[in-house]
């Protein structure tokens, strides 16, 4: 099947009634979710997970993409109108956004936003379906070495790349992989770490940890800001009309950082945050007048929301191409792949065409939906805003306790995501990014089936990863990930110690 | 020697990655198998103990803003340790007593608790919540839960 025709295809199942309601639920849920400070697409995904169980992997998936743009479009909302990033994604928003809110002119920021949202993630889905399919054609003759390599670099990338300490994040990834070997080995049999518990044979189920490191302990954080700002009833948004000019002030960006986003996006460990944060200091560092930046400027709205908006879409490469997840965000949607029974990779695009191109198909349309959603209905949508904390910390904890106990009908499990919540809690206390444990818990097992494998067909020599071109290229890459910002702290160190 | 924050976790990860070294080993051996069960582990258990003391020994210095992330005030520390006996509370009994019974009570006294003091709001949200999910999920994604001590 070609391209054009799998498009065909994908529009068959995104254009369906059903395909057209799933995308629709999965934006919206997305866009309310996302605007919730502090919540962010982590928890917008494992959230909806258990809605999933009885569905058709299709709509399905095509839903839980719908929640993951529409959460980074929606994370827009809050940073621009409370100054609060829904998401992280978001937070170079709230640099020229929220400064214009404060001049008046919140509508018009709201409009801004979602048109440079609209842009930069129609862009990216483009080249989304322009670049998959040939990197997947490519990955198919991959080995289990080049494999393995590629999911290396994943982790020693999100390492490097987290905010702070480099040390910490690689302990999150390391403490990721230790849970994973907890249970039944399932080549050998071996029990491992199980202490006997039955519990325990089959191993931590990935919605555990993804609801424990992240909704449970992004609800600690809330409780701890509890008192922190709402929306006030009497916030005036001010008009929603963007001006011819001002549409032409903000095409430059628009378009450049829509391009720079979807290539940040694809490569691992970097994704919306990263990609925002990148693009607006780009087009400060170009623009005329730098010095607008940061009072209310269009160009650094714009700049940040195509980029964030169109790096989400360019996630899905690897995703869907490779199998292999570059970020926090994406590892859960693999969860929820792998939950439906689907495994992205390769031979998705051949064995489950309509998955593949529906994903992608559904994306123009949830583009579209977001969009329409967004600019007429954003007064009513971010009434949201105003739900009580209290009643939404409650919410929040049941909607996850729920997850839980629907997928084992176990409360040892909800014990576990409990202990998770903690653990989430005090690494963010304590400076531990939570994205490179996630990562690491979802690429662990597949990473030590790829190593055995290469040792099977070396007959147990480590020479397989270096022998060829492209597992040697990879390790390489992933070693100097981890080594160059580490000798740039230190040789900037010894440059200030010597003044 | 335990002077810094970063010196104390290092120390917690490394008794933590030592123990887990340790029960590595204990995993059985299988003869003819390339890469047997134990050797990620014991991979980990050293790459941890590796990072711990890099941890315990580096120089960098927490942030401003770091030190602000850890500064809670034991009162709220209370508060949160207080919704997590909730929570505890609420897995202990919900299979027992029933979804609907006890997550109305949940997020009836959580939210009270942590300051919503809105009664009539919150009485008709604990009430309408737990029946929305549980119609959502019994009747239309077939997931049964827990319907306890109501006659349902």
């Amino acid at each position: 099947m070609d391209a054009f025709q799998g498009l065909l295809a994908g529009f068959q199942v995104a254009l369906s009634w059903e395909g057209i309601l799933f995308v629709l639920i999965g934006v919206v849920v997305g866009t309310l979710i996302g605007m919730m400070p502090g919540l962010g697409p982590i928890s917008a995904i494992a959230i909806m997970i258990p809605i999933t169980y009885g569905m058709d992997p299709a709509p399905a998936l095509v839903m839980m993409a719908g929640v993951y743009y529409g959460a980074v479009f929606g994370g827009s909302t809050s940073s621009i109108l409370l100054n609060a990033p829904g998401i992280s994604g978001t937070v170079a928003t709230s640099f020229d956004g929220y400064p214009m809110a404060q001049q008046g002119k919140a509508g018009k920021a709201l409009a801004i936003a979602a048109i440079a949202s609209f842009f930069g993630g129609t862009v990216s889905v483009i080249m989304l379906m322009l670049l998959a399919p040939a990197l997947a054609s490519v990955a198919i003759s991959f080995g289990p070495p080049a494999y393995f390599a590629l999911m290396l670099m994943g982790l020693t990338a999100i390492s490097s790349l987290s905010e702070g300490s480099t040390i910490k994040a690689m302990i999150s990834a390391v403490a990721g992989i230790m849970v994973v070997t907890i249970g039944i080995d399932p080549q050998t049999g071996t029990q491992r770490f199980t202490f006997g518990n039955v519990n325990l044979l089959d191993g931590f189920d990935f919605l555990v940890i993804a609801l424990g490191l992240f909704a449970i302990a992004e609800v600690c954080m809330l409780i701890m800001n509890r008192k922190n700002r709402n929306l006030s009833d009497d916030q005036k948004l001010g008009s929603l009309k963007v001006t011819r000019a001002d549409l032409k002030e903000m095409s430059g960006p628009m378009t450049r950082q829509s391009f720079v986003g979807f290539m940040l996006g694809v490569l691992p460990g970097a994704g919306a945050t990263i990609a925002s944060f990148i693009s607006y200091i780009f087009e400060k560092k170009i623009s005329k007048n730098p010095e607008e930046f940061g009072k209310g400027s269009i160009k650094g709205l714009a700049a940040p929301e195509s980029s964030n908006n169109a790096a989400t879409s360019g996630a899905f490469v690897p995703l869907l191409s490779l199998g292999i997840p570059g970020s926090g965000t994406t590892a859960v949607m693999l969860g929820a792949f792998l939950v439906l029974g689907v495994q992205p990779g390769p031979l998705l695009m051949s064995d489950r065409p309509e998955i593949f191109w529906g994903i992608i198909a559904s994306m123009y349309l949830g583009n579209i939906f977001l969009l329409v959603l967004n600019l007429p209905l954003i007064p009513y949508l971010a009434k949201i805003l105003s739900i009580p904390r209290p009643l939404l910390i409650s919410l929040v904890i049941m909607f996850s306790l729920i997850g839980v106990y629907s997928i084992s009908f176990n409360t040892f499990d909800l014990y576990m995501l409990l202990l998770f919540g903690a653990l989430g809690f005090a690494m963010r206390v304590f400076s531990f990014p939570a994205p490179p444990f996630i990562l690491a818990f979802i690429l662990g097992g597949m990473m030590e089936q790829a190593f055995r494998q290469s040792m099977t067909i070396s007959n147990g020599s480590l020479s397989i990863f270096v022998n060829s071109p492209l597992p040697l290229a990879l390790i390489i890459v992933s070693l100097l990930s981890l080594t160059i910002p580490a000798l740039i702290k230190w040789r900037s160190r010894r440059l200030l110690l010597k003044q | 020697m335990l002077s810094t924050m970063n010196r104390r976790i290092g120390l917690l990860l490394f008794i933590i990655a030592s123990v887990y070294l340790y029960l590595s080993f204990q995993l059985p051996n299988y003869p003819y198998a390339p890469v047997d069960a134990d050797v990620i582990p014991k991979g980990l258990g050293i790459l941890m103990l590796i990072l711990s003391i890099a941890l315990f020994f580096s120089r960098a210095i927490e942030t401003e803003a770091e030190k602000a992330k850890r500064a809670i005030p034991k009162k709220e520390l209370l508060v949160l340790l207080a919704v997590f006996a909730m929570i505890f509370v609420y897995i202990l009994l919900f299979e027992t007593i029933g979804f609907i019974l006890m997550t109305a009570l949940f997020i009836f006294f959580c939210s009270w608790f942590l300051g919503y003091r809105n009664w009539k709001t919150g009485i008709i949200v604990s009430i309408l919540f737990p029946l929305g999910m549980y119609v959502i999920f019994v009747f239309a994604l077939g997931i049964a839960l827990p319907s306890g001590i109501l006659p349902i």
